[in-house]
């Protein structure tokens, strides 16, 4: 009895243990015999002609506000340079241990500091060639305003390959190379990519003038052997930007010595900035993107009701064609970004900057081929969110990093409009047999 | 552990009738109960099987553990077996049954071998005798299994390009038969049954659609969608067992169920027109330990969607001993409604089991082992399943 008892035990035991293992049920489908009668659609269209009332509009970002100084030499295409205004020092001084004001007498030298933040690597005897400039620069000052400044003879003339050729490894570990001729420096930031170069002027090159309250103008030129251009790190760059030493001599009636002090004082600057030939072409009908000041356009999509209600996006480009190709060094890129407008407002319609809310597509220099932009997550967003604008803005990266710009047809253009190529799918026919 | 803190209020209440009654015998049922009760969410779902993928879904039987032992021949004449409410009125006593099982399933097709495991809870029920000669009976089993997971790799021409991808489509869930049943012992020659069944259930469906990266890139986002189907439906049946002498029992049954209404959200997806099905079946007891049965039915499937067969299924098994602890043996076979191809794929199977009967009856533990072999269209699955059944009359 009581063996049958455990036999039991051991069979109910065998037959629950059995009953409570978890589940495989993942099988091979061969269609359709053995498959849902149902499957997943997927659709590929072009909405030709859902994009309308599209348009372009200038004058969001400005030169002095970008984040970087555009600094290019490409006959025929764009000649950009750099300029810089110092702030005024304060004079007189008051020494330290001293009670009463000194004067100052004049400079012995002064230092500009800046970080190149990218340059053509390929480009040989890349020159960088420094220019005094008039100290009133502002926003407004064109290209036409320094053609006298920059037509005269420069300052100095800083080969940067020939001060990276010495550069060399200090006791600290950083790579620094020196022009002790000059006194000219560069230091070499291999993590960031940047170079941060020390230009030296003598007295003659940067004299004080107590009138100006030593207030400078610099101008900065690159040339190279084949066309190029660089990038200077400005104050908006969220990086080192330019900065100015002075080493001036104070008369001072406390120093044990001599009457004469030599100070140093950095200095700020006030603006930094680029100008650049040929100024930006008015806005015409086509879709511009880029420039200085910039432009963006705003493109209004309308998507089918089917598509924004049911239909899950899987894949969505959008087709631009360009109207005009932008020009610049060969090694300068242009990036196209597409943004959610978070409410349109035209001109001023705010966008998503997140990255789940915009899309970027790389074009090519002097290429008039067609752009393909991927907008998926825009387009998914669009369709999660019933309520938002179909509409996007197009925009540079680095907006007034440069004046390239390019135009793309608008809408307007039927046979090179805009368009939308859409891959979706429909909704699954749940619940049907 | 989470089926254990589902089953625990239970199981201390039971525990409980053990400090009381002290028994060995029934702290081997708790032990039962406990492994019957413990189960994945899913419950009340049955068997499945690759050919309930295309169609409605797998039919469930309307068999206990003890009728499925016996190849499902019993089950005409098998109170606590929801499919002839007839037999509802020799029960005489509250009774409630309960049953589990764990199929094991290879299917194989072309070359391919899939091993597949599905654990289904595919019967509740209770019955209670109201007045001399009346039992009314609320059992609650799988009507349609359409549990499956299906994954498919393919590629399609995309933008001019072939795009590899890989399905994964998903149903878990299934339509329950909620029978209220009453059976009457007419007379010693005659017992009558009737029931109403209210059919519910849902699934919840999943397609998703993963393409291959092009590259390091995944060009194209993935599909997935979700949604869950809600069925309802109505059906009436009627049966009614003849005794010829003591020892010879022929059970008649019948069944119309109207139609059943997929709803996604409060939309009508698909109406489907269910079958009728017509049976009979004959048990001859020789002496108090041998019982011999045989039954045969007909289920009009093929009037619900297209593709679909009408089935006629059979099957014979005995149950021997008359004490607490009988042999049963059966074999069955038939069709299946739901297959490709212009012919309705077939299934055959060998069952047996035995049960235990503790506290002068008042538990019964049953066991069941069953064998099929189905085939259809290419496919050839073997099934192994493994049945407990805990049946209780207080």
């Amino acid at each position: 009895m009581r063996a049958l008892r455990a036999a039991w035990l051991a069979a109910t035991l065998g037959a629950g243990g059995a009953a409570g293992c978890v589940e495989r049920v993942s099988a091979p489908g061969q269609c359709p015999e053995f498959c849902p009668s149902g499957s997943i659609q997927i659709v590929d269209t072009v909405l030709a002609t859902n994009i309308e009332r599209d348009s372009a509009f200038r004058g969001y970002a400005f030169a002095h506000r970008a984040a970087a100084m555009y600094l290019a030499d490409v006959p025929g295409a764009v000649d950009s340079r750099g300029i810089l205004a110092t702030a005024a020092l304060t004079d007189p001084v008051t020494l330290p241990g001293d009670t009463n004001p000194d004067p100052i007498l004049g400079s012995d030298s002064l230092k500009l500091a800046f970080t190149i933040t990218r340059r053509d690597t390929a480009a040989h005897n890349l020159l960088l060639t420094f220019y005094r400039l008039p100290f009133g620069l502002d926003s407004t000052t064109t290209f036409a305003d320094l053609a006298g400044p920059f037509g005269g003879a420069p300052l100095r003339t800083v080969n940067l390959d020939s001060l990276l050729a010495k550069v060399a490894r200090d006791t600290s570990g950083n790579l620094i190379g020196v022009d002790s001729a000059t006194g000219d420096a560069v230091t070499v930031d291999t993590t960031n990519r940047r170079l941060r170069v020390t230009v030296k002027f003598d007295s003659a090159q940067a004299p004080y003038v107590a009138a100006d309250s030593g207030r400078l103008g610099f101008g900065i030129r690159v040339g190279a052997d084949v066309p190029t251009s660089l990038g200077i790190a400005t104050r908006a760059s969220g990086i080192l930007s330019a900065g100015v030493t002075w080493y001036v001599r104070v008369d001072s009636t406390t120093a044990a010595d001599t009457t004469l002090v030599h100070e140093v004082f950095p200095g700020g600057i006030t603006l930094d900035s680029y100008v650049f030939d040929p100024p930006p072409a008015p806005l015409d009908s086509t879709l511009a993107v880029g420039g200085v000041p910039s432009a963006r356009s705003l493109l209004r999509v309308t998507l089918p009701r089917a598509i924004r209600d049911s239909a899950q996006i899987v894949r969505a480009t959008l087709v631009v064609i360009p109207a005009v190709a932008w020009q610049g060094a060969p090694t300068d890129s242009f990036v196209v970004e597409a943004h959610t407008v978070l409410a349109d407002f035209g001109a001023k319609s705010p966008i998503a900057v997140d990255v789940t809310r915009t899309d970027t597509a790389l074009i090519r220099m002097g290429a008039k081929d067609t752009v393909r932009i991927e907008v998926t997550n825009l387009v998914q967003f669009w369709v999660s969110d019933t309520l938002a604008p179909t509409a996007l803005m197009l925009r540079p990266r680095n907006e007034a990093g440069s004046p390239a710009e390019v135009r793309f047809y608008p809408s307007a253009a039927a046979a090179s409009r805009p368009s939308l190529r859409l891959t979706y799918a429909r909704r699954f026919p749940f619940g049907r047999p | 552990m989470q089926a254990v803190r589902r089953t625990g209020g239970r199981a201390v209440g039971v525990l409980e009738a053990v400090r009381r009654s002290g028994g060995r015998a029934v702290g081997t049922i708790v032990l039962a109960a406990v492994l019957v009760t413990a189960s994945p969410p899913d419950r009340l779902a049955a068997q499945d099987s690759q050919f309930g993928i295309r169609g409605l879904g797998m039919p469930g039987r309307f068999e206990s553990v003890r009728a499925r032992s016996v190849g499902g021949a019993l089950a005409p004449f098998d109170g606590m077996s929801p499919l002839a409410e007839a037999a509802l009125g020799d029960l005489g006593r509250l009774t409630a049954t309960a049953m589990g099982g764990t199929s094991y399933r290879d299917a194989e097709l072309g070359s391919t071998t899939t091993s597949l495991r599905t654990t289904r809870f595919p019967l509740l029920g209770f019955a209670e005798p109201v007045f001399r000669r009346l039992t009314l009976s609320v059992s609650y089993s799988t009507y349609l299994d359409k549990s499956w997971n299906v994954t498919i790799r393919d590629s399609m021409l995309l933008r001019g390009t072939m795009q590899p991808y890989a399905d994964e489509l998903s149903s878990d869930g299934g339509v329950d038969d909620l029978r209220i049943a009453a059976g009457s012992r007419v007379s010693s020659h005659l017992a009558l049954g009737a029931a109403v069944h209210l059919l519910s259930g849902s699934t919840r469906l999943t397609a998703i659609r993963r393409f291959d990266p092009v590259g390091a890139d995944s060009v194209y986002q993935p599909v997935s969608q979700r949604d869950e189907v809600r069925y309802t439906g109505l059906g009436f049946s009627g049966s009614a067992l003849i005794d010829f002498g003591p020892g010879l029992r022929l059970a008649a049954f019948a069944r119309s169920d109207n139609r059943l209404r997929a709803w996604v959200g409060d939309v009508l997806a698909a109406e489907t027109d269910l079958p009728i099905t017509l049976g009979g079946g004959i048990r001859i007891a020789p002496s108090p330990s041998v019982r011999l049965a045989a039954s045969i039915s007909r289920r009009g499937w093929a009037k619900a969607v297209a593709g679909s067969f009408n089935t006629l299924s059979w099957s014979a098994g005995a149950e021997l001993g008359g004490g607490p602890t009988p042999i049963r043996f059966g074999v069955r076979g038939g069709q299946l409604p739901f297959g490709p191809g212009t012919s309705a794929p077939t299934e055959v199977g060998v069952a047996a089991g035995t049960g235990r009967a503790f506290s002068a009856g008042r538990a019964v533990l049953d066991i069941g082992i069953e064998r099929l072999q189905r085939k259809g269209g290419g496919l050839d699955e073997r099934v192994w399943t493994f049945l407990v059944g805990l049946t209780v009359r207080p």
